[in-house]
């Protein structure tokens, strides 16, 4: 079965997919077009920060896309298969990359959506692409109309800022609380205490902070209770601090306020990131070495996608982060990448003291999967550590900092797992969660490897070992 | 907060102070426990200065570094010759082992191949299927072994090596159905030494161990063995007396065995026949004890006898025994189950020549084992049991469970061949047809020469009801062929 324009209006699940899916119709909006054993397969460069992966089966129509969408087709595959249908970009004749494979071997038996009965069809009016490729009147510019929204804008920010800065005068009252009363009873009612907290932070639109605040209880009840009260300490202490620099933002450094008003909560868009003309861009060849997916208190899914760059000699930025939020709800819970993907892209990143969350602003060449080990650098596992030190002196509430080692072993202490240092007398508390997958290791000898420390645990993601290589996710 | 203050209380803060007066105090709480007052510095007018000092001994703990343990443990010294099962497979069998709704049977071919090939899982994927490793850890190497025992509180195996090395002196190390084996085997080369072997390691073993250990004296039985089965008439374990007396009766020395005395009480026997009389026998079943519970009185109640006991009995051979209970099926069954039991295959060759549904009955009796048969053994006992089925092989997939579960072994390339002439998929009910099951105990069962066929069949059905069955046989396949790396 070949696709056609009556084929895809069937599967449409209603107009506006197919409007949706009319705007995605440049091939520009597509780094990657390419196809090969009955398969179309691309990129398509979302919102997000990782495109999105969409596979069409030429032969019954079947479809995948990564994207969060409930709508089922997406716009993405409907776009997919249009232009297909149409002929109107050009798609590379390529071997079957791994996702396509990973996702053929579990759908094997084609499974085409149901037919829809002429009863329902005749409900409500059928999608026609006649219809969505007729373009909507697009808006008449209005200078005025700019001018207005512009001083909106403007009003808003000095509303928030202020909103922002009333809400750090009750943080301050509530940690001073906190610290007479002691952090082994903070301890004890961290879930209360913080929420109420948090949610004064975000009725004051301090977000970040609220988010933070939000996490903590999570954070120290994964602890042995002896830690936790040294914890509150180490994160109270941190919250205070971002509360300071915030107040005192035009006193810091460029890029130290950028990331004070980051942390805050103050969001730069993907539009404000790429016109910005003093932001670090990175071309290269770049591997997914990790991908972390987190659930939020507010609902919202975190998928970090972490890559290691492979090009270009210095030592700034050999690492970035691709973040994306996606509702809990849709049940997206992974990267578009797969660890061990290779993509070559010119990345932005976010302003910061130490760069590490990025956009791919221009994809070059698409996700291919790639056996070849990771070039890294020389560096000890206590040299690396002395990396983060030093990041953490630049940037005082540094969060997750990637570290790349060699020559480490896997050590059991007990029940606890340790990235262990010989030569430097020297080990990390691998997470706890990797008790259990990372345990093979402590057999396998020395290892060179890349992993993301917390600050309290450090969380392996990827070994060359002399039993071949080791993936963390 | 402010520099200079921030400069004047850094300046006097030291780590010592830090672990000895400030936190304490954060801990317990200033209202209860000031700060010190030398510390605080205030940085505007509205604070106490507790809050910088907070912040500051929160980026000092920060900058501690991780404390690292003053001993790890040492990993144990694992001997694993076998072969690493190739990359290539590594995904398809983790994929296969982790699939939602697979039964077991794919898991218990794998297990088998892994054994029969000499192959292990790469070590990196043990965690990811850790529900089989467990299950099967015997067959997949020591470093399998390892992994299964390493979350026990209290692991029995200290080493761990390929039990193709086990000799006398470590025998006693490995693990306990790897020791029966070991036994077995010995036994079949040099009974008499193996029994020394037992004896000499009976002393520190555990019940358990004793019996499943017995067990193994079975194989080469004879009268040299009488000695040591005396002295285990008074062994603290019921099971190890019973079985011993139970080996003893057998060799024609034991003393009264009280169940064959309540097997007897059972059985009627009747001459008949006018120029040549002839015995039959009947077995009376309980009264209270009708239809399906029949067959499962039947194997409790002869579970504790042996063939020659009971032949003796009635002053018969085995081979008349059999033809005496031929109008019998309860008896016959209890002759099958007696005859599997002591792996007498001819016997029951014999037994099955007059219940040709022995396979429904012993499979509706309950029968869980059959003992310490080699594979050849196995492959044999299938035949017997499946042969009288050739023409019509049954379309009840418990029937095949519990064939594949009892013997855990592909069936003989004939008993394959009627399932392919006969197309018994194709045969099965409507309701069961084609179901994941039924699909996946078959590519279990097929023995290698024989996938190829069995893959056209499968390509008949639904493609996704045959994911699973067609990767298992990729797997084998591929583990078959392929060089293992090492």
């Amino acid at each position: 079965m070949s696709l056609t324009l009556e084929r895809i209006e069937a599967l449409a699940p209603d107009q506006a997919s197919l409007s949706a899916a009319r705007k995605l119709l440049k091939p520009s909006t597509w780094p990657t077009l390419a196809e090969g054993e009955g398969m179309v397969w691309g990129e398509c460069q979302g919102s997000g920060a990782t495109p999105y992966r969409v596979v069409v089966s030429e032969a019954d129509a079947g479809y995948k896309c990564t994207c969060p969408s409930r709508k089922f087709p997406c716009k993405h595959s409907l776009a997919l298969m249009w232009m297909r249908a149409e002929k109107s970009a050009s798609f590379v004749s390529a071997s079957v990359p791994e996702w396509v494979k990973d996702w053929l071997s579990r759908r094997r038996g084609a499974a085409s959506a149901p037919a829809k009965t002429e009863e329902e069809g005749e409900q409500k009016p059928r999608p026609s692409i006649r219809r969505a490729a007729t373009p909507e009147a697009e808006d008449d510019d209005d200078p005025k109309a700019e001018q207005r929204a512009a001083a909106a804008l403007e009003r808003n920010r000095l509303e928030r800022e202020t909103s922002v800065l009333a809400g750090l005068e009750d943080l301050d009252t509530w940690l001073s609380d906190q610290v007479q009363q002691g952090m082994a009873n903070f301890v004890a009612q961290a879930a209360p205490a913080c929420r109420t907290i948090a949610q004064r932070l975000v009725d004051a639109k301090a977000s970040g902070l609220a988010g933070r605040l939000d996490a903590l209880p999570t954070r120290l009840f994964t602890l042995p209770g002896p830690a936790r009260p040294s914890t509150a300490i180490r994160e109270l202490g941190q919250i205070h601090l971002i509360s300071q620099a915030y107040r005192r933002v035009s006193e810091l450094p460029e890029q130290l306020a950028a990331d004070a008003r980051q942390i805050m909560g103050w969001s730069v868009t993907r539009e404000a990131l790429l016109t910005d003309p003093d932001a670090l861009r990175v071309n290269a060849k770049w591997r997914v070495f990790a991908v972390v997916s987190e659930a939020q208190p507010d609902r919202l899914r975190r998928v970090e996608t972490w890559l290691w760059r492979e090009t270009g000699a210095d030592e700034a930025s050999r690492c970035a982060v691709l973040i994306d939020f996606v509702p809990i709800a849709t049940g997206a819970a992974v990267s578009g990448y797969l660890v061990g993907d290779r993509i070559e892209a010119e990345l932005t990143f976010y302003r910061s003291t130490i760069p590490l969350r990025a956009q791919i602003t221009n994809l070059k060449r698409g996700a291919e999967p790639s056996t070849e080990p990771l070039s890294l650098p020389g560096d000890t596992l206590v040299e690396a550590y002395a990396r983060y030190e030093c990041a953490l002196a630049q940037l005082p509430w540094l969060g997750t900092f990637p570290l790349a080692f060699r020559s480490a072993r896997v050590r059991r202490h007990g029940e606890q797992l340790f990235l262990h240092d010989d030569d430097g007398a020297f080990s990390l508390p691998l997470h706890s969660s990797q008790t259990s997958i990372a345990f093979p290791l402590a057999s396998a000898g020395q290892i060179d490897g890349l992993g993301l420390w917390n600050g309290y645990e450090f969380t392996l993601a990827w070994a060359e070992t002399q039993l071949g290589r080791w993936l963390g996710s | 907060m402010g520099r200079d203050a921030t400069r004047k209380v850094a300046g006097l803060l030291n780590l010592k102070d830090l672990h000895t007066k400030v936190v304490p105090s954060l801990m317990a709480g200033t209202s209860k426990r000031p700060l010190p007052d030398a510390l605080i510095h205030l940085s505007n007018s509205s604070s106490d200065g507790a809050l910088e000092l907070l912040s500051l001994t929160a980026q000092a703990l920060r900058f501690e570094r991780p404390s690292t343990p003053d001993s790890f443990l040492v990993e144990p010294e694992i001997k694993d010759e076998r072969g690493i099962l190739p990359d290539r497979l590594r995904r398809p069998l983790v994929r296969l082992l982790t699939a939602k709704n697979t039964t077991d049977h794919a898991a218990r071919a794998l297990a088998r191949a892994f054994d029969r090939l000499r192959l292990r899982p790469h070590p990196f994927d043990l965690p990811l299927i850790d529900a089989f490793v467990r299950l099967h850890a015997e067959k997949l190497g020591p470093t399998a072994q390892h992994w299964a025992d390493w979350q026990k509180t209290d692991a029995e195996t200290q080493s761990y090596f390929d039990p193709e090395l086990l000799d006398e002196n470590n025998w006693s190390q490995a693990t306990l159905s790897r020791r029966v084996a070991y036994l077995e085997q010995r036994r079949r080369n040099n009974p008499d030494s193996a029994r020394a072997l037992l004896e000499s390691a009976w002393p520190n073993e555990e019940a358990e161990a004793r019996f499943r250990l017995l067990q193994a004296l079975q194989t080469g039985l004879s009268t040299a063995d009488q000695a040591f089965l005396s002295t285990l008439e008074k062994d603290r374990a019921p099971r190890v007396r019973t079985l011993a007396a139970k080996f003893l009766a057998r060799l024609g020395t034991g003393g009264e065995n009280p169940a064959l005395r309540e097997c007897l009480e059972r059985i009627k026997q009747v001459q008949s026949g006018l120029l040549r009389k002839r015995t039959s026998l009947q077995l009376e079943l309980p009264a209270n004890v009708k239809d399906q519970a029949a067959w499962r009185w039947v194997r409790e109640a002869f579970n504790e006898v042996s063939l020659r006991e009971l032949a003796t009995a009635f002053q018969l051979t085995e081979e008349q025994l059999i033809e005496a209970a031929s109008k019998d099926e309860a008896l016959l069954l209890a002759l099958a189950i007696l005859a599997t039991n002591e792996r007498h295959l001819d016997l029951l060759e014999l037994v099955v020549g007059h219940l040709p549904n022995a396979w429904e009955r012993m499979s509706e009796s309950g029968v869980d084992t059959i003992g310490l048969m080699t594979d050849s053994e196995c492959q044999r006992w299938t035949e017997i049991v499946a042969g009288p089925y050739r023409k019509e092989l049954p379309t009840n997939y418990h029937l095949w469970n519990w064939l594949h579960r009892v013997t855990d072994i592909v069936v003989p390339a004939s008993v394959m061949s009627a399932v392919l002439d006969t197309e018994l998929l194709t045969k099965v009910p409507e309701r069961e047809r084609g179901s994941a099951p039924w699909l996946e105990i078959m590519a279990a069962l097929c023995p290698a020469p024989q996938r190829r066929e069995l893959r056209t069949q499968l390509a008949e059905f639904d493609p996704a009801l045959t994911v699973a069955p067609l990767a298992l046989l990729d797997i084998l396949d591929g583990m078959e062929n392929e060089t293992a790396h090492v």
